[in-house]
């Protein structure tokens, strides 16, 4: 008879993914339980911007998930539109789309890298990392910095994209196409890799949308199902897209019964080749014109007053579901915005229930393959 | 004589290889793997990240600290050996940056552990993380880089401030009584 | 069938967006409904301070991949104290909302064994998101009072 004993991954562990910890119970090798800790990060966001004008609220509120800033932006920008009443012109949605879905290369480049390097294969975080600092090098020349970009705003977009931009994206994408073999080759083709990832750190299927699973996650799942399509925001309605899902996984060979860090993995693989397809669109296809409503006016910010009324808006990030849910009474300030987060679910439900029974060994690679990210739980 | 060109040798010796400790205490994090990886490289000035503080010489703060991160940001330097250097990463470790009003991020590092060198900017560029370590090589040259040495000498006084951010005490500061001095 | 169906009174915000007031008792029951009638994605618990009214309204999110509707359940409660019906059992993540909410607001919910610390840490004053809790009265009070490290 083994004895339980206790185990705590994180906050100071490179298998977690950022400041979170699991404190995990285990017999041997194998984790009888497991709880989520959170709250390393809490900086009391939702406070603060009760606090804060409306337009104020857009430099915090990008600051709630740092690896994919924008859709932060774009999901409380789409919030105030829809209480204001507002119809953001033609060329913005399209830029919109395209920051949006290089926020989304960039943030898939790095969740594969983290998932081959949790399984030994460092190259491809090296790989994806410097892949995605092309991605942040354009960032910089359109909106001035690499992170943070605050650059989607109530209305629209800040300016307007550089006159180079288009010369700029293309190259990066032609660049980016070219590699995405060369990752075939060392991540998914990978004999340690499919030994590692093919079966291991199942989401029951059955579960998936019961546990409040989106994103990524989901489709590997087995449903077709993305947030993108069903409530489409910004120019995805024109854009011809697929969505790919377990077990339409184009090249990658089906070999799991699905929802596993394999076919999570193939995903996002076959997602970030629908990005570039998706920005290539709409370079071609985006309209001139103005990307700011004539409302939205600097000088007249801190006399905003926004109707009163609930809204919620959802944007489908790499991770899953980012919602918004802002109420006002009509004030210059907000009543409340309530952030639901991807990480939420994923990072403590479906993750303390799914380490049931899992080796050691295997739960820092399934977090990393759910995309947990901390900061969008605690916020 | 002769041990003061020893300190400098050993000075010159850990300068040129400073280890990192791999915790990702804020949004700071998120630029640490491009410096760490093939595009700024900081391995060619002989950093490294390390996963316990044990064998590690630099601590890199990065960004905003949750009261309830500070508590394993004290524990984590605690188990440094010294000589150990603190880098503060961002605005929010200066005076709280974007955070000022936030209720549970602590403001000014400097009160709770000694820091050698302070980043500005939000998020600080990777060109600005290698010139501060560059700087901070400068200053163990030098002999400036003495943090380490104050958290020795005003313990009494950094333990208070710890535990007055970890109790969330909002009581006035009362002075050291002598027994306290003697009990740490 | 629809959300509008369902409830009668539902107040529609705009395309794709129902609104339901329902009373704290009832929404244990329109959960379930809403649940076996095609609204199968918690989407999250959201807790707003009313002050004025001296009321708390959790607003219940609910997603329906067939009919693309989202529907929010809200429920007003005192603020002083009124206990709430945990409805854990029919979604695993209304657990963790409830653990935050009952952290962040101070609402009890009856039948949720892990309510207590989830995010802060030995926090001894007023849940934090109340709207009569002062942030910058308190990080004045606090952080901006902890003295800097003296050298003599």
């Amino acid at each position: 008879m083994m004895k339980e004993y206790e185990l705590f991954i994180g906050p100071n562990h490179p298998g977690v993914t950022g400041n979170m910890s699991y404190h995990l119970w285990a017999e041997g090798d194998k984790i009888t339980r497991a709880e989520t800790r959170v709250g390393y990060l809490h900086r009391g966001f939702e406070k603060l911007m009760e606090k804060r004008i409306w337009m104020q609220n857009v430099p915090l509120v990008c600051r709630i998930c740092v690896p994919e800033p924008d859709v932060n932006e774009a999901a409380y920008s789409m919030a105030v539109e829809d209480l204001m009443g507002w119809e953001i012109p033609e060329r913005a949605k399209y830029i919109r789309t395209i920051i949006l879905e290089m926020a989304r290369l960039s943030a898939h480049l790095l969740a594969v890298g983290g998932v081959a390097a949790a399984l030994g294969i460092y190259t491809a975080a090296q790989w994806g990392i410097g892949d995605r600092d092309y991605l942040l090098d354009i960032f910089e020349q359109i909106t001035g910095a690499r992170v943070y970009h605050i650059y989607i705003w109530p209305g629209g977009v800040r300016w307007d994209l550089p006159k180079n931009a288009k010369e700029l994206i293309l190259k990066v994408l032609d660049y980016l196409e070219k590699r995405m073999p060369l990752y075939d080759d060392l991540i998914m083709h990978n004999k340690v890799f499919l030994r590692r990832s093919v079966g291991v750190g199942i989401v029951p299927k059955d579960k998936a949308i019961e546990w409040g699973v989106t994103g990524p996650n989901l489709r590997a799942a087995g449903y077709q199902l993305d947030f993108r399509r069903l409530e489409p925001y910004a120019a995805y309605d024109k854009i011809d897209f697929e969505v790919p899902y377990y077990p339409k996984l184009g090249d990658y060979e089906v070999l799991s019964d699905g929802s596993d860090i394999y076919t999570r993995t193939a995903i996002r693989m076959l997602e970030m080749q629908q990005s570039i397809r998706i920005i290539r669109q709409a370079l071609k296809d985006m309209p001139e014109g103005d990307v700011l409503v004539k409302e939205n006016k600097a000088n007249k910010w801190f006399g905003w007053k926004v109707p009163a009324g609930y809204a919620y808006s959802r944007v489908e990030s790499s991770k899953g579901e980012f919602g918004y849910f802002v109420v006002s009474d009509g004030g210059k300030k907000p009543v409340r915005v309530h952030v639901r987060g991807p990480s939420y679910t994923h990072g403590i439900n479906v993750m303390e229930t799914i380490a049931r029974g899992m080796n050691i060994a295997d739960f820092s690679p399934t977090a990393i393959s759910l995309d947990v990210c901390p900061p969008d739980i605690e916020r | 004589m002769k041990h003061e060109e020893w300190k400098k040798i050993s000075r010159i010796m850990s300068k040129r290889s400073l280890w990192m400790v791999h915790f990702c205490t804020g949004c700071g994090a998120m630029e640490m793997p491009p410096v760490m990886t093939s595009r700024y490289d900081m391995e060619r000035f002989g950093i490294f990240a390390m996963a316990t503080p044990r064998q590690a010489d630099v601590f890199l703060v990065t960004g905003y600290l949750a009261v309830k991160t500070l508590k394993r940001v004290v524990q984590v330097y605690e188990q440094m050996r010294d000589p150990k250097y603190v880098i503060g990463f961002g605005s929010c470790t200066i005076n709280g940056g974007m955070y000022w009003d936030s209720y549970n991020t602590i403001k000014d590092l400097s009160k709770y552990i000694p820091v050698d060198v302070y980043i500005a900017g939000c998020m600080p560029r990777p060109e600005a993380i290698i010139d501060s370590f560059l700087k901070l090589m400068d200053m163990i040259d030098k002999g400036e880089a003495i943090g380490w040495q104050k958290y020795r000498k005003y313990y009494d006084q950094y333990k208070r401030n710890q535990k007055m951010a970890f109790e969330y005490r909002l009581d006035e500061v009362k002075p050291i009584k002598e027994d306290d001095k003697n009990e740490s | 069938m629809k959300a509008k169906e369902l409830f009668p009174d539902a107040q529609e915000l705009r395309k794709g967006r129902v609104r339901i007031e329902l009373d704290k008792e009832q929404i244990t029951d329109a959960l379930k409904k809403l649940k076996e009638n095609g609204y199968t994605h918690f989407v999250m618990l959201s807790c707003v301070d009313w002050i004025k009214e001296g009321k708390f309204e959790l607003v219940y999110h609910m997603w329906s991949y067939e009919y693309k509707e989202h529907v929010m359940l809200s429920v007003k409660i005192n603020r002083d104290g009124e206990d709430v019906v945990s409805n854990r059992e029919l979604f695993p993540q209304i657990e963790t909302y409830e653990r935050e909410i009952h952290e962040m607001f101070g609402v009890n919910f009856v039948g949720n064994p892990r309510l207590g610390e989830f995010i802060l840490e030995g926090w001894p004053h007023m849940p934090p998101m109340r709207k009569d809790f002062d942030t910058e009265k308190f990080v004045k009070d606090l952080y901006y009072k902890i003295p800097e490290v003296n050298e003599e």
